[in-house]
């Protein structure tokens, strides 16, 4: 029963972490463009609903206000900065988003301040569910539903639509789909927006549950990357099982050894580079 | 003349005799010097073989380590310490450089990545050892040979022999047989995998000295600071290695510390005025990677080669400055 609580807790984890890493991994797949400003839209995603909720708006507007702010800043800085610099060397796309995330950083530390504060959960999902001895949140719950509702919808788009086609077609090859008569520009502006926004919207999401502060956007970071790495590169079902692969064994490690608990993410991700070096679901 | 070896140790010479003279704080100048070796050795992965580590911080976490383990808690004498971080950084390098290079490109960025965020969660799983969050306080400077390392320009210039030792050593591997073969895995790794080298092992060997090098700096950055702390572990000290590496440039050694120096000089000013100035360094990156990509050593070789121009009277042949920079697009 013990596990069975942790496993729930660690698939609401797994879930956000999807949510956070699938637009890092869509990103790569279609721009073959690593973003270490990921972890800063997630952090802006968390701040936005932060500031909206303390003016007194409701969660429920908040939320997606916040994505979609993020959605818009993410593309307008897709077209006035990044496509610039997509033909240069992996070296300055890091470096590009490197001095991104650190301004953005010190932004949010400039508008609210260096200690973060608290976000509290929506009054509709402020209760717990008691099952036997154990005690869970109701709004988790809410995040476990929600998110599952919005993958499905995803991988909807992504593979039953006409654009989820198109995008899949510019990763194979971006000229060929220029060729055909795609706005590859215009594509490219689209994902990067909706792929930070769902960095966003993760944040949005996680403010309730963990608060907001300045450096949450570099952990943010981190955990993307274990989950795109595991999954495979590009992967969308590959974000997914490892979100929740990770989730889970964090959060049934946090129970066993606590300590050990990151330590053993980055274990599992070794290993797995090791033995499956494309990543779970990853393409040649 | 600008991209002779024995030049650049000139310069790095004359950069160790300067740095008293124009700094008032024996620690940055120290700490100029330290970062420089670790520059240099993350240039030698990323300038001459064509890899880019994110892993750097973990031979610099390494090195602070063994100073603070060995000197606080066995008494062990300095030169030994810092022979046992050269060859624990070498080793763990060794580890993590043939773990990572199964992978190319980006991929290889993400692995080291993932290893440094591996070894930081390490460092603070194993509090017993490392002191976790604390970091293990009160390493000592001990005195050598009768000088008193306490003083802090005593110690700039221990630090300064080791520096212009290692840097030494460093030219001579870039311009040896060996130095040669990194750069023909850099340019194009197919052919010199073709021609017969054992292109692994010439990346694993760069990975051994780099990690090597870097967990000396480390070690001594310990003794300078009197401080093993965590963060010279943390996913902030291989950003920090790497950013210094890219501003600095990465064609030639001396560029490194041409990148540490002056990032160091930058930090130390602007954080004194402004203490959101890493808003400054961020765009400054963004400032880099658009319009300086050979780094600040590149923008010395545009001007010494634009002045140069200037004396002959001449314009310099097109085919070599179109090849060079920008300016001259137009005509192209």
């Amino acid at each position: 029963m013990t596990y069975l609580f942790q496993i729930l807790n660690g698939i609401g984890l797994g879930m956000l972490y999807f949510l956070l890493a699938v637009g890092l991994s869509v990103i790569f797949g279609l721009l073959q463009f690593v973003n270490f400003a990921h972890g800063a839209f997630y952090l802006l995603g968390a701040y936005f609903t932060y500031d909206l909720v303390e003016r007194g708006v409701s969660f429920w507007v908040a939320m997606p206000v916040a994505a979609v702010l993020v959605t818009l800043i993410a593309a307008a800085t897709e077209i006035v900065l990044l496509r610039r610099i997509y033909k240069l060397p992996h070296t300055f796309h890091i470096l590009v988003t490197v001095g991104l995330a650190l301004m953005i950083q010190e932004l949010a530390i400039i508008a609210w301040g260096p200690l973060g504060g608290n976000v509290p959960a929506p009054e509709a999902f402020n209760g717990v569910i008691i099952i036997g001895n154990f005690v869970y949140p109701e709004y988790r719950l809410f995040v476990i539903v929600f998110t599952a509702i919005l993958a499905g919808a995803l991988w909807w788009v992504l593979e039953g639509t006409r654009v989820g086609a198109v995008v899949r077609a510019g990763s194979e090859s971006a000229e060929n789909t220029a060729l055909l008569g795609y706005n590859t520009l215009r594509i490219n502006s689209a994902v990067f927006g909706l792929g930070a926004g769902l960095a966003g919207l993760a944040g949005a999401l996680a403010a309730p549950i963990r608060g907001v502060e300045p450096f949450m956007g570099l952990e943010a970071l981190g955990i993307a990357f274990i989950v795109v790495v595991i999954g495979g590169m590009g992967s969308y079902t590959g974000a997914l099982l490892a979100g929740i692969l990770v989730g889970v064994t964090q959060s049934v490690m946090a129970s066993l050894w606590p300590e050990g608990a990151r330590l053993m993410i980055y274990l599992g991700m070794a290993l797995v580079i090791v033995t499956m070096p494309r990543g779970l679901l990853g393409r040649a | 003349m600008i991209n002779n070896p024995v030049f650049h140790f000139v310069l790095a010479v004359i950069t160790v005799l300067c740095l008293p003279l124009f700094l008032r704080s024996g620690v940055l100048a120290s700490e100029i010097l330290i970062y420089g070796l670790a520059v240099a050795a993350c240039n030698l992965l990323l300038g001459f073989t064509g890899l880019l580590s994110f892993g750097q911080g973990i031979f610099f976490g390494v090195g602070s380590y063994v100073a603070g383990i060995l000197l606080t808690r066995y008494q062990i004498p300095v030169p030994e310490m810092l022979l046992v971080s050269l060859v624990l950084g070498a080793v763990i390098a060794i580890g993590v450089g043939w773990l990572s290079i199964r992978r190319q490109g980006v991929y290889f960025v993400m692995l080291t990545l993932a290893f440094s965020q591996f070894f930081f969660f390490l460092a603070y799983t194993f509090s017993g050892l490392t002191g976790g969050d604390n970091g293990i306080l009160d390493v000592p400077r001990p005195v050598i040979a009768g000088f008193d390392f306490t003083d802090l320009w005593n110690y700039y210039y221990f630090v300064a022999a080791v520096f212009l030792l290692v840097f030494a050593l460093m030219l001579r591997t870039t311009q040896s047989t060996f130095g040669h073969t990194l750069r023909a895995i850099r340019e194009n790794e197919a052919r010199a995998s073709a021609i017969g080298f054992p292109v692994k092992a010439f990346k694993i060997a760069a990975f051994a000295i780099s990690g090597a090098v870097t967990a000396l700096a480390g070690a001594l950055h310990a003794m300078l600071i009197g401080v093993a702390p965590l963060s010279n572990i943390e996913y902030h000290s291989s950003e920090i290695i790497l950013i210094m590496t890219i501003i600095g440039g990465s064609g030639n050694l001396f560029a490194s510390l041409l990148g540490a120096g002056s990032y160091l000089v930058l930090a130390d000013v602007l954080s004194a005025i402004w203490p959101r100035w890493l808003l400054l360094l961020g765009l400054a990156l963004i400032v880099v990677a658009l319009f300086m990509q050979r780094g600040l050593w590149g923008l010395i070789e545009s001007l010494v080669s634009s002045l140069g121009s200037l004396f002959r009277r001449a314009p310099a042949p097109a085919a070599e400055s179109s090849a060079q920079g920008q300016t001259d697009g137009g005509k192209a």
